[in-house]
């Protein structure tokens, strides 16, 4: 009580700044994403600009808005040229519903393909250094949509089959895992042992802070070889920068399998929407999306805010914050990290609290794809941010999680843990049901 | 930042909390306090079901009337019949575009926005279909891309480029293909209705998700608030995207490519009704009934000076957007109406203002 009485006394006498790091001050609030922290938990939180932009950045994020937008057509037209001859969707936002994740859906309308099927064979010569090899006739990922007259690469459906499990308390609980079967369409058979992979859309906000994070700063975050024996290793991604023409640190995608931002849309632009780009054009060297949009739709995903966590002084989200560090899940999701310089000014510099360490940590057979990705294994998947993670079924109602939508809930995703994450995963199973609760809750204050 | 070990933390933090409630005068401070239902629960409720659920009801009505104009044109093709199905398409217009601030939900999750309402349409594939003779199956044309089906796809279908198609211009593939798009909209607008009212793909009511706002295990809105800022937010979205999207692309580019609705000339009816939209989302009644006992309109207060604003600067909005000389996509490219172009969305952009600045705190705090 006196301690306290003291800090109090301490506290009137201090004059607070507006950073959170005035000596000696107590630790402000943090702000999920530093400056462009926004507030708002409606299903439009993933969609705002980040309120400190400069003119110039909020004129260029409306462009991006439109481009993100773009619902894309088979040329000619004359709005949006250039969809197809194969794709999965039709639009950036066709995927990213609100910015967020999308649905663990593929086929036809309405729910037009949104999880994706990325391919490859697991011998045989690569295009580049760690790059994955390709199957003929599909590439690296399965497009099963086409323009009229053009025959899709495959028909694919997803199964899902249920397995039985039990907390420590005895509740039951059920988790499904996909069965993903691909029929080509020219009637062709599958080359054996081809290796799959399936990919749930990730929400796109906060991008440009994670992109902004310092290649060092992950570098000392990384433990590859667990030297210090905690059994959590951190591995940074290698993959090929189309740009510079060499190997580059990745940091996007369920597998850290892209290194930018720039490659990581024009990618989705070419394979997703079968537009290509200025970074992957035609035989010819044309690109039927221009350089311009290709600039504004990525300046958009590094642009936009960052919402605001809520409910930080309740007593259950505080406990299942404690509970969240104590059973160790803080070690990945690492809840702070600092950016450094950006060519966007307004993400440089930020201490931002994203709940990841952009590195890849073996999860596990139970997670396991089986499916090498630059140098990540089969079993090893990049800490995903989860920041907003609490506006998921705001955003989007019914939408499910991990990197193939397998996980109904939050408690289900923690369950499927594995590898380096079962020492957390398992002190999750065998806490009582209110302990359980009150880690969802904080995962909810997110 | 010092990284307190936990313990150490946890008995700080009601100090620190109060600290930054007694001294916090940073702008960009966390709005950190425990989500009271500081908002009254019956005004979510009564958006529901007197706002969100009757439009979307009024939508499937409106998109059965018009299949079956559809398909009385398809059996006995005449002037009247299209007349009558160009009718009942403007008439379907009316509740989608009065939905537009509230595009959250199942209107999102299950595809039936895009499925509805895909823009631009995609005449090459369609003209492909049109020439071939595939048989148009419930399956195949769930399979066509949505911008070969919905509003826009109808729409260019019954009246044509430059709104002057006759009954005499159809084939009989083209009333093949407009009957099987016009089944599919009374199909998912079926859907999207139920979703809110009985559930849907297995799901419980999206109504009750909204009308339950800060109800115990509410994921989606675990407050009152969050629901109230959800409506807010709604609206101030889409007046942003009238004044600043639908309005500004095609006028500033000058290119009546970029106009929603181009074929029916409907697109200032559209704006329009977007307004209405904000408006009945603001009073809490749509078309259907004629009072609120509560609404973001009560809260605020009735007839007090904000309130009065509010409806003034509606109406001068709506004003506005009539003073544009018809049809759009000429005036976009006529310097003649510049001005009024401009008026209209200075008009919009002003009541977003007033929602942002004024209405928007009302329910955040």
């Amino acid at each position: 009580m006196r301690r306290a009485l003291l800090m109090m006394g301490a506290l009137l006498l201090w004059t607070p700044g507006c950073g959170e790091d005035a000596p000696g001050a107590p630790a402000a609030p943090p702000r999920a994403g530093g400056a462009t922290t926004i507030d708002d938990r409606t299903s439009l939180a993933f969609a705002q600009p980040a309120p400190n932009l400069s003119p110039e950045g909020q004129a260029l994020h409306r462009v991006g808005d439109g481009a993100f937008a773009a619902v894309f057509v088979p040329a000619p037209a004359p709005v949006n040229p250039g969809l197809g001859p194969v794709y999965n969707n039709t639009s950036c936002n066709g995927c990213h519903l609100r910015n967020g994740r999308g649905m663990p859906v593929m086929g036809p309308g309405p729910q037009r393909t949104q999880l994706l099927v990325r391919v490859s064979l697991p011998d045989g010569t690569p295009e580049h250094p760690n790059g994955a090899v390709p199957v003929p006739g599909f590439g690296f990922q399965v497009q099963d949509q086409a323009n009229y007259g053009v025959r899709p690469e495959a028909a694919v459906t997803v199964e899902w089959v249920e397995t039985q499990g039990r907390y420590a308390d005895g509740t039951p609980y059920s988790l499904r895992t996909p069965r993903v079967s691909i029929s080509p369409k020219d009637g062709a058979s599958l080359p054996e042992r081809m290796l799959t992979s399936l990919r749930l859309p990730p929400p796109v906000f906060g991008l440009g802070l994670l992109e902004a994070v310092d290649v060092s700063t992950l570098r000392a975050l990384a433990d590859p070889d667990d030297r210090n024996g905690d059994g959590i290793s951190g591995r940074m991604n290698e993959v090929w920068d189309v740009a510079a023409r060499a190997l580059a640190p990745g940091r996007f995608g369920w597998k850290a399998n892209s290194p930018h931002l720039t490659q990581q849309s024009a990618e989705a632009y070419v394979n997703d929407m079968g537009v290509t780009n200025p970074l992957f054009p035609e035989a010819d060297g044309t690109h039927e999306l221009s350089r311009d949009t290709l600039e504004a739709a990525v300046f958009y995903s590094q642009s936009l805010g960052v919402p605001a966590r809520t409910a930080l002084d309740d007593a259950e989200v505080k406990r299942g914050e404690a509970l969240f560090q104590t059973l160790g899940c803080e070690q990945c999701h690492r809840e702070s990290l600092e950016t450094g310089a950006y060519p966007v000014a307004e993400m440089a510099h930020q201490r931002i609290h994203p709940y990841t360490d952009l590195l890849l940590h073996d999860l596990g057979p139970g997670l396991a794809d089986g499916r090498p990705d630059g140098a990540a294994t089969g079993a090893e998947w990049r800490t995903p941010a989860l920041w907003g993670l609490g506006l998921t079924q705001t955003v989007l109602p019914y939408a499910t999680y991990l990197h193939d939508g397998r996980a109904l809930t939050l408690e289900e995703a923690i369950l499927w843990h594995g590898g380096e994450a079962e020492t957390a995963r398992e002190g999750f199973r065998v806490l009582s049901a209110e302990d359980r609760a009150a880690v969802v809750e904080f995962l909810g204050s997110l | 930042m010092p990284r307190f070990s936990l313990p150490l933390r946890l008995m700080l933090a009601p100090v620190l909390v109060s600290g930054a409630l007694t001294l916090g005068a940073c702008n960009d401070e966390d709005c950190c306090s425990v989500p009271q239902d500081t908002v009254d629960a019956a005004i979510i409720s009564t958006f529901a079901d007197q706002v969100v659920v009757p439009t979307y009801q009024d939508l499937a009505t409106s998109l059965t009337t018009l299949d079956s104009a559809a398909r009385a044109l398809q059996a006995d093709p005449s002037q009247e019949r299209l007349t009558a199905a160009k009718t009942a398409w403007f008439a379907a217009r009316i509740p989608w575009e009065e939905s537009e601030s509230f595009l959250f939900g199942p209107v999102d999750s299950y595809g039936f926005d895009p499925a509805l309402d895909s823009w631009p349409v995609n005449r090459t594939d369609l003209d492909a279909v049109l020439a071939s003779n595939d048989p148009l199956t419930a399956e195949y044309v769930r399979n066509l891309q949505e911008t070969q089906k919905g509003f826009h796809t109808v729409e260019y279908l019954l009246f044509g480029d430059g709104g002057t198609k006759q009954v005499g211009d159809f084939t009989t593939r083209q009333f093949e293909y407009l009957t099987a798009i016009t089944l599919e909209m009374k199909t998912i607008s079926t859907s999207l209705s139920d979703a809110w009212t009985k559930g849907f793909d297995g799901r419980p009511p999206y109504r009750d998700t909204l009308a339950n706002a800060g109800q115990s295990g509410n994921t989606a809105y675990p407050s009152t608030q969050a629901a109230a800022q959800e409506m807010v937010g709604g609206i101030i979205n889409i007046l942003d995207e009238v004044a600043n999207g639908k309005i500004a692309d095609p006028y500033d580019a000058k290119d009546p490519n970029l106009v929603e609705s181009q074929f029916a000339y409907n697109s200032l009816s559209d704006f329009s009704n977007n307004l209405d939209s904000v408006l009945h989302v603001y009073r809490g009644f749509g078309d259907t009934v004629a009072t609120a006992q509560h609404s973001l309109r009560t809260l605020v207060g009735a007839n007090s000076a904000l309130d009065t604003r509010i409806i003034s600067e509606l109406d001068a909005a709506q004003d506005a957007l009539a003073r544009i000389p018809e049809p759009f996509r000429e005036s976009i490219r006529d310097p003649a109406s510049a001005d009024e172009i401009e008026a209209a969305q200075a008009a919009i952009r002003k009541l977003q203002t007033t929602f942002e600045s004024e209405v928007l705190p009302l329910v955040t705090r």
